[in-house]
């Protein structure tokens, strides 16, 4: 039997003691790093956010969610054919389970108001990803003996820098799924290693190893053959880059189906590109109505229209709160992600659900004078493309030096309202809303746009950026230098984050973190709030 | 084969972009206008007052400051021109007429735009944007493009004349440039042909960086020339092979196939005349700047193209050129870091073989090719694949 260590319990300090178990050990004693096992990310054990927090982890998040995946799965399609789909498709049967180890990694030390507005941009995310693949395997030919069943003819497949809404004129009759939403960009997120496969696949056909990692990863699915067939035709777009026109070449010859391309101008300040890109957005309907039988329909249009106006009329509040206050109670991670997903998804109830949950805590945070995040050093605006396989590195940064992120270059996008009231001006602003997607509205159409930096960093009050230095993007690699210029001349600290967006090969998250700390503790000259999660190893973690 | 009479002199014209022709038309007053993609149509630049240079940088080194504003990370071409650039090699441009149709030319064209780089006060850098599709949308939509980035603003900046005359005017003397290209290119077909790919990689970027009416009397004279050219008795090419794929300036490199054993019959790549000397046809009645839209548009056989019938369309070209022009096999060569080509080599690599028997090799380059060496042995290589099949083929007859 283990003695009892008296002279421990002695110079314990009760009281201490007893408020740390009621209200979590504060930021700055919580030693976070010491909970993980080696080289995995997982915990010895949970994180103690004391009674409430912890209560509400497990109750609200852990629990709710676990279940909601189940009662998702049930509603969209049912366990047998998310069974076939989960045993066919690697990129599935390696993210379903460890999804609430992503929650666990994106929302680590948060406390508060900040863990429940947080938590809930996680919940809708999941939600969102668990109707596209159950819509992909319900139409799955490859799940179906090779037929091709009702769901197969009312699917539209489409890639995923097609911005959703083109097709709301057909919702509730068809259903548009993206192509790689779910097997690339969602997987990255979940499980780090899934990805590796299909960037070494489309490689071993001859493609070299430095066009964009997405792009590759994205031809690799196909590559591969592990992607479900569950639509009768194709719908592409250009964005966001020179590799993304030039995958399709590859996607198209696999797919072997009607493909119709919707590019978007590159020179979209003019106002001379306008028209033709709203005339490739009439094409596109077109086609839809060619390939359907089924004709646009110009009220549901409208409807949804209307509908995601209202998240984006949301989404300002919020940002006007991110700005001005510091009770802004989402994380970097919560609001980067959230925020892509939405915009380029389009209008979905959870969407709504979920920002009224949200507006709830904001108000009260705001009314409340609730301080989120009170160990913000630094308020940093994050700029350019995120590491996929390490976007909760804005937790991290948070938990050990106090840099709070306040908002990231890819929430600016599509930062507009679509107008209603008659056809013409709408299918106008939608082609605008299509032209400033992620990954595009700051990187073509001139330098000018790129700088957009500034101004934000002044309008969100930044003192920080956190410049991502993704390796393989020839736009941003391309303007490297100017960058380095402005940093001198305006005086600003920003730190370069390399990395490949989906393949930590290239640069670990390990080395991510050791780059921070470089900097934070030799220019910046500050010391660690939480020191145990300087270094530690997650090589091997999901 | 005797020696063509003017090669040295076009050989020395491509030492230096501001070359002796292009500053003998500025000092009779003409404004030089750079470009560097075949989607900026040449024609427009070359109205009567103003001539195109389609940029290169001969004999570049390590282009270290411009690494330093476009990283080590990008194609070597975009930052060739941009070493160059702050190097004052393009310090003779009046303009740039730029385009975004791959990220890092547009990069190195931005750069331009924003910072103090060329010496000339009147320098300017207008952007045109391109479409991707060859639809009546896009092309009204580039007629426009056309009309605004690039007539409307020669015409304000430098008083040139726009009007449809003028441009018949360009389009005939375009028009002559094109016919006598492909006149020269045209000995590439013969069984035995009478010039060789290096010539002709010299005679095609010629006719793109100096000025037309300049070069024009040489590529006269030439073609003349050449339509009473003997073969070598005794060829000195092992097997013939048509070279594709991405930016490609660089005569040199051809030499370099050619030193291996296997004569460059067709130029299908940027800078390469398959396509690119098409005359363009303006119908009666037709406006000229409709037609050069639509005839850059047409013509185009760029990666960028996204539609699924002319993505699929580009293989069926290069095998029905590697059919025209006699070729045994097929190199694709694409630049490090370049997008487009990295798949489209990719895929000719796999579906030219496959669908359409053309054995081919795969390539990856530098804008300047120091690993001449690495190429060498694999074209040497491929060379010997090929002859071995045409044995085989051979055997079976």
């Amino acid at each position: 039997m283990k003695k009892i260590n008296w002279k421990k319990l002695k110079e314990t300090d009760w009281k201490k003691a007893a408020k740390d178990f009621w209200y979590g050990k504060p930021h700055g004693e919580r030693r976070l790093g010491d909970l993980y096992l080696p080289k995995t990310g997982l915990y010895k054990h949970r994180e103690w956010r004391g009674v409430k927090d912890t209560l509400y982890y497990f109750n609200k998040i852990w629990l709710y969610n676990y279940g909601q995946m189940v009662m998702d799965i049930m509603k969209f399609g049912g366990p047998v054919i998310f069974a076939k789909g989960l045993w066919r498709y690697r990129w599935m049967g390696q993210t379903y389970l460890p999804v609430l180890h992503w929650f666990d990694r994106g929302l680590e030390g948060l406390r508060g108001e900040a863990l429940r507005a947080s938590a809930w941009h996680y919940r809708a995310m999941t939600c969102v990803t668990i109707q596209q693949f159950m819509a992909m395997f319900r139409a799955d030919a490859n799940l179906h003996g090779g037929q091709h069943n009702e769901a197969w003819k009312h699917s539209i497949a489409h890639k995923e820098t097609v911005w959703g809404g083109i097709f709301y004129p057909w919702w509730g009759e068809y259903q548009n799924i993206p192509l790689e939403m779910i097997p690339y960009f969602v997987t990255c997120h979940v499980n780090n290693h899934t990805v590796l496969n299909y960037i070494d696949a489309v490689q071993s056909i001859g493609l070299p190893g430095d066009p964009c990692p997405m792009c590759q990863a994205e031809a690799g699915l196909f590559v591969l053959d592990d992607m479900p067939d569950y639509a009768p035709f194709v719908i592409t777009s250009n964005e966001a880059c020179d590799g993304s026109v030039a995958s399709t070449a590859i996607q198209d010859w696999f797919l072997n189906k009607p493909l119709f391309a919707m590019p978007q101008p590159m020179q979209f300040d003019d106002p001379l590109v306008q028209e033709h890109c709203a005339n490739e957005i009439r094409e596109v309907w077109k086609f839809i109505e060619e390939q359907t039988g089924t004709p646009f329909s110009w009220d549901k249009l409208k409807e949804h229209l209307e509908r995601q106006n209202e998240l984006m009329r949301f989404e300002w509040e919020k940002w006007d709160v991110a700005a001005n206050t510091s009770s802004y109670p989402i994380n970097g991670v919560a609001q980067a992600l959230y925020r892509i997903y939405q915009s380029q998804y389009g209008d979905n109830f959870i969407w709504h659900d979920t920002d009224k949950r949200v507006r709830k805590i904001l108000e009260k945070c705001v009314a409340q004078k609730i301080d989120t995040f009170p160990k913000t050093r630094h308020r940093v605006i994050a700029w350019s493309c995120a590491p996929l396989y390490f976007s909760n590195w804005c937790t991290w940064a948070y938990n050990c030096w106090g840099l709070n992120t306040i908002i990231n270059m890819d929430s600016l996008m599509f930062n507009m309202t679509i107008r209603t009231d008659n056809l013409d001006d709408c299918v106008m602003d939608m082609a605008r809303y299509h032209e400033w997607a992620p990954m595009r509205r700051m990187a073509v159409g001139g330098m000018h746009h790129i700088f957009e930096l500034w101004e934000n960093m002044e309008r969100f009050h930044c003192d920080m950026v956190m410049m991502y230095d993704q390796l393989q993007c020839k736009g941003m690699q391309g303007v490297h230098g100017l960058f380095e210029d402005e940093f001198r001349a305006r005086n600003i600290h920003a730190i370069w984050m390399p990395h490949a967006l989906p393949d930590k090969r290239t640069v670990s998250r390990s080395e991510i973190r050791t780059i921070i700390n470089d900097y934070m503790t030799t220019v910046m000259q500050e010391e660690p709030l939480d020191p145990s999660l300087l270094d530690f190893d997650d090589s091997e973690s999901w | 084969m005797r020696d063509l009479k003017h090669l040295i002199f076009f050989e020395n014209l491509l030492q230096e972009a501001n070359n002796d022709l292009v500053k003998q038309a500025r000092n009779e007053g003409k404004k030089a206008l750079g470009y560097t993609c075949y989607f900026m149509p040449e024609v427009l630049l070359d109205l009567p007052g103003c001539f195109s240079v389609r940029l290169r940088a001969p004999r570049s080194a390590s282009p270290d400051m411009a690494t330093y504003y476009m990283s080590g990370r990008t194609c070597h071409y975009g930052r060739s021109l941009m070493e160059r650039a702050l190097e004052g090699g393009f310090n003779f441009l009046d303009a740039q007429m730029a385009t975004e149709t791959c990220t890092v030319t547009c990069r190195f064209q931005e750069h331009l735009q924003r910072m103090d780089i060329i010496q000339n006060p009147d320098f300017f850098c207008e952007f045109t944007d391109v479409p991707f599709k060859k639809t009546e949308n896009s092309v009204v939509h580039f007629r426009k493009q056309l009309q605004a980035h690039v007539l409307d603003k020669l015409h304000e900046k430098f008083g040139i004349d726009v009007s449809d005359e003028a441009m018949m005017t360009a389009i005939e003397e375009h028009n002559e440039v094109c016919r006598l290209i492909t006149e020269i290119g045209s000995y590439r077909k013969l069984d035995v042909p009478t010039i060789t790919g290096y010539e002709f990689h010299v005679i095609q970027l010629v006719s793109l960086v100096c000025p037309k009416y300049l070069i024009l009397p040489y590529l006269r004279e030439t073609a003349e020339e050449l339509r009473t050219r003997e073969p070598d008795r005794k060829p000195t090419w092992r097997v013939k092979v048509a070279l594709s794929g991405a930016e490609n300036d660089d005569p040199d490199f051809t030499k370099l196939i050619e030193s291996c054993g296997a004569l460059v019959v067709a130029d299908r790549y940027c800078y390469g005349s398959l396509p690119g000397r098409e005359e363009i046809a303006v119908a009666e009645g037709q406006p000229p700047l409709d037609a050069i839209a639509r005839h850059y548009l047409e013509t185009s056989m760029c990666p960028r193209f996204m539609p699924q019938d002319l993505m699929r369309g580009r293989k069926k070209y290069l095998a029905d050129i590697v059919r025209e022009y006699k070729a045994d096999g097929l190199i694709v060569a694409s630049n490090k870091f370049c997008e487009y080509w990295s798949y489209e080599r990719t895929m000719d690599a796999l579906i030219l073989p496959r669908d359409y028997g053309i054995p081919t090799c795969s390539i990856e380059k530098e804008y300047v090719n120091s690993a001449s060496g690495q190429l060498r042995t694999r074209f040497q290589a491929f060379i010997e694949s090929v002859e071995i099949k045409k044995i085989q083929e051979g055997a079976k007859k």
